[in-house]
């Protein structure tokens, strides 16, 4: 009953989406205040990386090993997206190119591959994976086994981040002050909101989340650091976030649908089913552009609730 | 009226990059009264109030409130100390509700919202002030008006004492007006202060109790309204006196021929919301056609329609019986629409080119060879320009974007006159301009006129329209719900109609 | 209390800061970088020394330069053609690749045409995959408003995973069936080779010239010509474009078409005077696509600029993978251009603002 291909395929879903998740929830946050983060592919390297270097030089329980990475994870991701906060916000540069050179500095032959090359992590197992858990014993029971029971401990995590994070941004008044930074700073700024901090808490707030994400690949996925491993899922996280049109809930959703996607080569060529393994390869890059197609007429994009503000630097009208 | 000064402001200096705008201002402001804040474009009004509220920093000067010395470092700041302003474009955020708006920045350390008693406190303080809002209903959804209301409930609701109202009536019909007034004397009569910033003599005349000049970032003068009449308003605030008078016409509109010709023409605004329902309209060459109505009406896409700018659901347009294909300012161009749009930086011109490429920016495919472009017919075409409509500028290659708002209009005028067109369509063409300017712009409309251009001329400014145009049309909502002969107009009629009562 | 530093919107932009600052970016990028390589416990002299030793000093250096250039100057051409118009092309590297398809395909047919026509027709094969590839992401932006950052990154896995699939996992007209346990490409013809001048010892390939022609055409396409006004008001300010009715929805497509038959020429280079085949994974490992992107920035999007500045990072980078060892992780020349980027976007905040100190506390003056 267990080993039906569907459950299989769900329960990896979330597996494979929890990383997807943790990336878009920060670009959610980041999205939200009015600055566009194209950088997350590097921060999740970074995350990555680091969270892999402390995992293999720190000792103690294994709790203790795969909290401080992924908390040293979190605490790179933060510091990479400082210095896309520095040049979107302070330095106001245009937030495309800003976040391209995050991407470039930190990506896949970047800074994050230096690190791992000097560090040596790379291709090193580390010693104590994220594993799944089995909760209360229910792992094995039928069909709700394998999905609710079965997962690791930062999947658990992110469930109950994305229910912080829906009453967060729609139900405290600092999510609806949040919420107006990225949809007209003017007002924000002309009712005493101070635009400058919210959009440099949540940019940082995003990238320690993007970091987390990162560590998960590390950590959990292959287990150990492969330069570049990410492939891509930073960007499938900031296409996550217009399909989830700016909601954790929707967000959650979405990865792990492509989180499906991503597992379903590796599930399926496991199961003996003979299926081109490119085609499937293919099928998450594919479905974001088809997704993002979709949603993205100018019309519907408002509509949707696109930060109105967002990627547009603020600055005081000078005349 | 107590003789405490509730506001005081002494030497502010604001420079900004090439202009001084504020240059030593002085300001005293009593409790309990109105104070108008008079000056033209451009003359310091909008620097100096958004020092008061903290927007901006002054590089010197002072500012007492209430006696003691104060310094603003944010807009929380100015708010705390009780100040609020109510910014000429709104700041209010359009998807939140007039709820979400009013509490916006409050400094209450909760992290939840009482909805129920922001919505009733919103609710009494819009019945003591006769500002009618509903407060669960979303920005977006509520007439300019009613959201102008909304900003004027949000400073109250932040308890200030201090209100300044940058240009309010400019987006009111005149009963809003009307309504405005008797909101702003409830409020000083409960001892708060109302700064009121306009550059209208007869609003100031009717609301304030006294009036400061401010002309070319320096204080002029403060003097009681009681005392003074708007013709010394008005020399003090232009600096030599001035006079209002209609435009004398040199040639009489043809009127029983047709150059523009405009049926059952439907349209949608950005939002895909219907903007324009089958709107009628024909001009005759040699005549001047206004297009009164508040903001937000449907001119703006009435105007784009007509120069191809956006597309037509249904309808026609012709010029001189040829007709425009919808949504292609080519075709427009083409047939002789010339278009001075409202937003004459960022569409009208190309801000960032020079002057040169600006006046090439329609006719560029004229001023080349072999799709390379002759940049001497360019230049020449350039220089003859510059020349023969007196435009202020360091040279041929500057950017539009460093030339005055006097220029920025004379160069877009220039590309368009020059174009000998058919058809003229003129949206607020002299909007924020200084009178010297809005002298210029508007003869040079009636010149084109004269020469047999039919000039369509779209503005909210009523006394613009009633002392240019042959004819008046009226838009509320997307429809023209009124049309008279400019010789028969009635001021106090038109402005019912453009609030959508029609008598 | 309020920053004491501002910017300030400067009014003019003085000329001499169109190179100051660049060149400004460059160093303290490379004092970054030296803080980088410090922090880990690296001589940055010593590292610096080695790079300008093994890049650019001495014909055989300067050689591996330019051959390292050729395909960076196509695309960093690609990136800059379409940052003139506030496109962000990033799928130069998947247009690379389909660049590098379709020229070997015609390489390989071609076997006994004149070398001449091989060349002209192989730039050719490139120039239409590359486009027609880039033009899809133009058509979904000016359809559909779709963000063409994402879309074309996406085609860049897209046309990676293509790649992959000709030559490992397929037994295509690319793939040397003489070779079925290592796959790789198909060598091409002889002919179809092309050349590389010698001049005092440094070896020039003929494809760097033809980078030089593409950036000059280029330079001549923006600046006199018809289309090139188009795409600067487009760039400029939208409404004004559509106000004058210049067509939106087809510039954007023959812009980002143009942009990616830049990067289809480099893949053309790269299979044609470089490698002599579709080499499936050296070409993803070499990244030229994004590297691409630093060089344009840097060129401030000036073709010509962008074929000099592509000398530079192609020199950076040759050394980076002459160098690559123990010592010489790979991974620092990516870090050292993620860093050039930085400071260049930083530096374009300089030429556009002015840095302002303002006084702490305002005294009245009387």
């Amino acid at each position: 009953m267990n080993s039906n291909i569907f459950i299989i395929v769900i329960a990896s879903a979330i597996f494979y989406g929890t990383p997807l998740f943790f990336a878009a929830l920060g670009g959610i946050f980041t999205e939200r205040s009015g600055v566009l983060n194209l950088g997350v592919e590097g921060t999740m390297l970074i995350g990555g990386v680091m969270g892999a270097w402390t995992c293999l030089h720190v000792g103690g329980s294994a709790w203790f090993t795969i909290t401080a990475s992924i908390l040293m994870g979190a605490l790179a991701g933060g510091l990479v997206s400082t210095l896309l906060a520095f040049l979107c916000i302070t330095l106001k540069t245009n937030q495309t190119v800003a976040g391209l050179s995050i991407t470039i500095f930190a990506g896949t032959v970047g800074l994050s591959s230096y690190l791992a090359n000097i560090w040596k992590v790379s291709k090193q197992p580390v010693p104590r994976p994220i594993r799944n858990l089995d909760v209360f014993g229910l792992s094995d029971t039928p069909i709700v086994g394998p999905i609710l029971f079965h997962q690791t401990a930062l999947t658990y995590v992110s469930w109950v981040l994305a229910i912080l994070a829906t009453i967060y941004l729609f139900h405290t008044r600092i999510g609806l002050q949040l919420r107006a930074v990225g949809e007209s700073p003017q007002t924000a700024d002309a009712m005493g909101i101070n635009v400058v901090k919210y959009r440099y808490i949540h940019t940082i707030f995003g990238g320690m989340l993007a970091g987390v994400g990162g560590v998960f690949y590390s950590l959990a996925i292959v287990p150990l650091w492969v330069d570049g491993m990410t492939k891509g899922a930073g960007w499938i996280a900031i296409a996550l976030v217009i399909f989830g049109f700016w909601r954790p809930s929707l967000a959650l959703l979405g990865a792990y649908l492509f989180g499906a996607l991503q597992s379903l080569g590796s599930t399926l060529k496991a199961r003996n089913v003979q299926i081109s393994g490119d085609l499937l390869d293919a099928l998450p890059f594919f479905m974001t552009i088809v997704v993002l197609v979709l949603v993205s007429s100018r019309f519907a994009h408002r509509k949707l609730g696109a930060p109105a503000a967002l990627g547009v630097p603020y600055e005081r009208e000078e005349r | 009226m107590t003789s405490e000064i509730a506001v005081k402001m002494t030497g502010i200096v604001k420079k900004f990059p090439g202009v001084v705008a504020n240059d030593h201002v002085n300001l005293e402001i009593m409790a309990g009264e109105v104070h108008a804040l008079l000056g033209e474009n451009g003359a310091g009004k909008s620097t100096l109030s958004n020092i008061l509220t903290g927007l901006y920093r002054q590089d010197a000067g002072m500012i007492e409130i209430g006696g003691k010395k104060v310094e603003f470092n944010s807009p929380r700041d100015a708010l705390n100390a009780g100040i609020g302003m109510v910014h000429q474009h709104f700041r209010l955020v359009s998807t939140f509700t007039v709820a979400e708006n009013v509490v916006l920045g409050e400094s209450d350390s909760s992290l939840f919202m009482d909805h129920k008693a922001v919505a009733a406190r919103v609710q009494e303080l819009s019945d003591r002030y006769g500002l009618a809002v509903d407060p669960s209903a979303r920005i977006w959804q509520l007439s300019v008006g009613e959201q102008q209301r909304v900003e004027i409930l949000k400073v109250l609701y932040r308890g200030a004492r201090i209100l300044i109202l940058d240009e309010p009536t400019a987006v009111l019909t005149p009963i809003e007006t009307t309504e405005l007034f008797k909101t702003l004397r409830v409020m000083v009569s409960e001892g708060r202060v109302v700064i009121f910033i306009s550059h209208k003599l007869d609003e100031v005349m009717a609301v304030s109790d006294r009036v400061t000049v401010l002309r070319g970032g320096r204080t002029v003068g403060t003097v009681n309204t009681r005392e003074t009449s708007t013709t010394d308003l008005a020399s003090l605030m232009v600096g030599r006196s001035v006079e209002f008078n209609r435009v004398v016409r040199q040639t009489p509109a043809h009127r029983e021929k047709t150059v523009l010709d405009v049926r059952d023409l439907c349209a949608a605004d950005d939002r895909g919301r219907v903007a324009l329902e089958s709107v009628s309209l024909s001009v005759s060459p040699g005549e001047i056609v206004g297009i009164a109505g508040v903001a937000g009406n449907g001119q703006r896409e009435l105007a784009e329609v007509i120069s191809g700018m956006r597309p037509m659901t249904s309808g026609s347009i012709t010029v001189d019986g040829e007709s425009i294909q919808s949504g292609r300012a080519r075709s427009a161009i083409a047939k002789g629409i010339a278009h001075v749009p409202e937003d004459r930086l960022h569409t009208g011109l190309a801000s960032n080119h020079s002057v040169e490429d600006n006046f090439a920016l329609k006719n560029y495919r004229a001023m080349s060879r072999f799709r390379i472009l002759q940049r001497q017919k360019i230049r020449d075409q350039s220089t003859h320009l510059i020349e023969h409509y007196d435009i202020k500028t360091p040279g041929s290659d500057t950017p539009v974007r460093l030339l005055s708002g006097g220029n920025v209009q004379k160069v877009l005028l220039a590309r368009e006159f020059s174009a000998s067109p058919k058809v003229l369509i003129a949206a607020s063409p002299t909007r924020g301009l200084d009178v010297g300017a809005i002298e210029t712009v508007r003869e040079r409309l009636v010149q084109a006129a004269d020469s047999g251009v039919g000039v369509l001329l779209i503005s909210e400014d009523l006394d613009e329209i009633l002392s240019l145009a042959d004819r008046i049309l009226v838009m509320y909502e997307g429809r023209i719900v009124a049309e008279v002969e400019a010789a028969q107009a009635d001021r106090a009629r038109i402005g019912l109609t453009m609030g959508g009562i029609t008598a | 209390m309020r920053s004491l530093v501002r910017l300030e919107r400067r009014l003019e932009q003085p000329k001499w800061l169109n190179w100051v600052v660049p060149l400004a970016s460059l160093v303290a990028a490379l004092i970054l970088g030296a803080l980088v390589l410090w922090i880990t416990g690296k001589n940055p002299f010593d590292v610096y020394q080695r790079i300008f030793e093994r890049g650019f000093a001495g014909k055989r250096a300067f050689s591996g330069a330019l051959e390292m250039a050729t395909p960076l100057a196509f695309t960093g051409l690609c990136a800059a053609v379409a940052f003139r118009m506030g496109l962000v092309n990033i799928g130069g590297e998947g247009q690379f690749y389909m660049g590098a398809v379709g020229a070997s395909y015609v390489g390989i047919s071609l076997g006994g045409s004149p070398t001449g026509i091989t060349i002209i027709l192989m730039c050719l094969g490139g120039m239409v995959f590359g486009s027609v590839y880039a033009a899809i992401v133009g058509v979904l932006r000016a359809r559909f408003n779709t963000n063409e950052i994402i879309t074309s990154l996406m085609m860049n896995y897209l046309a990676a995973i293509f790649l992959n699939y000709l030559i490992f996992n397929s037994k295509s007209f690319w793939r040397d069936p003489d070779s079925p346990q290592f796959p790789k490409g198909k060598t091409l013809n002889a002919r179809a080779d092309w050349n590389t001048y010698s001049i005092f010892g440094v070896n020039l390939p003929i494809a760097f010239l033809i980078a030089i022609l593409a950036g000059s055409v280029v330079w001549v396409l923006y600046k006199r010509t018809r289309f090139g006004f188009e795409v600067g008001v487009l760039a400029d300010s939208p409404k004004a474009a559509r106000y004058a009715g210049i067509r939106t929805t087809s510039t954007i497509v023959i812009v980002m078409a143009l942009s990616g038959a830049l990067a289809g020429l480099g893949g053309a280079a790269d299979v044609g005077n470089f490698r002599g085949l579709l080499d499936a994974k050296g070409i993803q490992m070499a990244g030229y696509g994004y590297t691409g992107i630093v060089v344009a920035a840097l060129a401030r999007r000036n073709p010509l600029v962008t074929v000099v500045v592509a000398i530079f990072i192609g020199g950076l980078t040759k050394a980076g993978y002459a160098l690559q060892g123990p010592d010489f992780p790979s991974g620092l020349v990516g870090t050292l251009q993620g860093l050039i980027l930085f400071t260049a976007v930083a530096g374009e905040i300089l030429i556009k603002y002015r840095v302002r100190t303002t006084p702490r506390h305002s005294e009245v003056v009387a």
